[in-house]
């Protein structure tokens, strides 16, 4: 079991969504960092779907009460078991009785912390991760709060024997996007903006989509569309003009033109900006997008190199 | 007929066959079709219907040659009949706390409350599809007179059930949520419960009628 003395902030249990449940309103929703829960879980071993905690700022204390490892990746959380440090990025050993603090962020929104084995809780509608709009899964449907105990997989045995860290990908703000179905339908204007302005993260950013402002992107207003299923990483334009893009637990449908989709390996470098944070879309093509996904293949595979042996 | 197949990002594509044409239930009844068919193959995520619309998420890009090509025969196989269909009734309590904006609505239209209530729970509708929320249904099938506006601010909160009006739709609330429908009433009807063998109440296809068991002006 893992106690949580303290949670002064959001923190929900994720895994990486639910599959095939569009069609009844279900997002797919899990982590919305999804490639910062994978490396949590590779660093110990576990699946990369495994449960985990996803936290946004604030601060943590939990208590463990049996051996177990733990690895905390994405946003930079600063974080102790006991007195030692537990370094971002990295797995380390807790002993049964031992606290671990967390406080932050200092950089990105969403930190990851990974589990030996994993929390256990219900799967619902195919997915262990927390709906929170639809009050169900993970943990009990909601948000963690202060004095609820998780359980942990209590069979899962560490193959490794020594703390090992990853270094992370840098977040350099530019999400590669493929031009949505109704690009065609904006002004050269507002198309040029879209692609060559910066834009910049507004306070409304949450786990459904996060809301940006610049350009005013106006010339598609009266459009009148029939509603669509959207995905994450639809980039929707609503009559004010200022896009809004789909995260893990969007709607599934929607009305908006959709201006463009951000591909999948970039769309954790939104979900971690952070208010006023600037951001970019650059235009690729469909080989492009391959290419951005052997870059997380490389990035994995050196990860697994490394951790050879250790 | 040349379907109209367009790619949405990298894994999905939508097939629009008539973005023009008048709504049509025989349409959607086809897509329904398509996407039941889709969902039996390993190589599809996602099959979800929109308003005459549907859009297909594969497991992995390379997947969307031979999703096209599948997309492209199920059209030209689908059988002619229509998707079977059940009528579900609703139970309304109209008005009072249940409906806050039923006297706005009323008055918009230049009618009184009760008739108000006799023609939008007289009415037949028809499920579309389920999408924006768990369990909420596009319903067709609102009578002209009753289209009404948006709330120019939308609420915080809407409660669970909350049967409401918004532009020419109207439909029930399945989760407490922030919401911009004037709401008319309400029903205890659970519309979504991710416990149930199905969770939804309501699916494509679905007559619905409204009835009013509680009228309060």
């Amino acid at each position: 079991m893992i106690r949580l003395d303290s949670v002064n902030g959001l923190a929900s249990i994720q895994d990486l969504g639910r599959q095939g449940q569009g069609h009844l309103g279900v997002p797919s929703g899990g982590a919305m960092d999804r490639y910062s829960l994978i490396l949590a879980n590779r660093l110990l071993g576990n699946e990369d779907n495994t449960p985990a905690i996803e936290l946004a700022s604030g601060s943590y204390e939990l208590t463990f009460e049996a051996p177990s490892w733990v690895a905390l990746c994405g946003a930079t959380f600063e974080a102790k078991i006991d007195d030692r440090p537990l370094w971002h990025g990295w797995r380390g050993r807790i002993n049964p009785g031992e606290r671990l603090t967390l406080r932050g962020p200092r950089q990105g929104v969403w930190g990851y912390l990974a589990i030996l084995g994993g929390v256990v809780v219900p799967e619902v509608l195919g997915g262990s991760g927390t709906f929170l709009a639809g009050q169900f899964g993970g943990h009990r449907g909601g948000r963690l709060a202060s004095g609820d105990s998780l359980s942990i997989k209590l069979e899962a045995k560490a193959s490794f024997s020594r703390p090992v860290g990853a270094v992370h990908r840098a977040n350099d703000g530019i999400l590669r996007a493929l031009p949505g179905p109704e690009m065609s339908l904006f002004s050269d204007q507002d198309r040029k903006a879209f692609w060559h302005y910066a834009w910049t993260v507004s306070p409304q950013n949450d786990r459904m989509g996060a809301r940006l402002t610049g350009e005013s992107l106006d010339s598609a207003k009266q459009l009148s569309l029939r509603s669509h299923a959207v995905l994450p990483g639809v980039v929707q334009v609503p009559p004010g003009g200022q896009p809004i893009v789909l995260q893990a637990d969007a709607q599934t449908s929607g009305g908006y033109p959709r201006i463009a989709v951000v591909i999948e390996a970039d769309r954790w470098k939104l979900a971690q900006a952070r208010t006023p944070q600037a951001i970019r879309f650059q235009h690729v093509s469909p080989n492009q997008v391959e290419d951005a996904n052997l870059e997380w293949q490389h990035y994995f595979y050196r990860l697994a190199r490394a951790m050879d042996g250790s | 007929m040349q379907t109209s197949i367009y790619p949405l990002g990298e894994r999905a594509l939508v097939l629009d066959p008539a973005p023009q044409a008048a709504l049509s239930w025989a349409l959607q009844s086809k897509l329904c079709w398509i996407a039941e068919q889709l969902r039996h193959l390993p190589s599809v995520e996602e099959a979800i219907p929109g308003m005459n619309n549907l859009t297909v998420v594969v497991r992995e890009s390379r997947h969307l040659k031979a999703l096209q090509a599948k997309l492209d025969a199920l059209w030209h196989s689908a059988p002619t009949e229509e998707l079977d269909s059940r009528t579900i009734e609703i139970p309304v309590s109209y008005g009072g706390e249940a409906g806050p904006d039923l006297h706005t609505v009323a008055k918009y239209h230049s009618l009184s409350p009760e008739e108000l209530i006799k023609l939008h729970s007289q009415a037949c509708y028809r499920v579309f599809f389920v999408g924006f929320q768990p369990g909420f249904a596009y319903l067709d099938g609102l009578p002209e007179t009753l289209h009404t506006p948006r709330l120019a601010t939308p609420r915080l909160e809407v409660p669970a059930g909350s049967v409401g009006i918004g532009g020419e739709q109207t439909g029930i609330y399945p989760l407490a949520s922030p919401g911009g429908w004037q709401i008319i009433g309400q029903t205890k009807e659970v519309l979504f419960d991710p416990k149930r063998e199905h969770p939804n109440l309501l699916k494509p296809g679905d007559r619905v009628r409204f009835t009013a068991v509680e009228i309060c002006l």
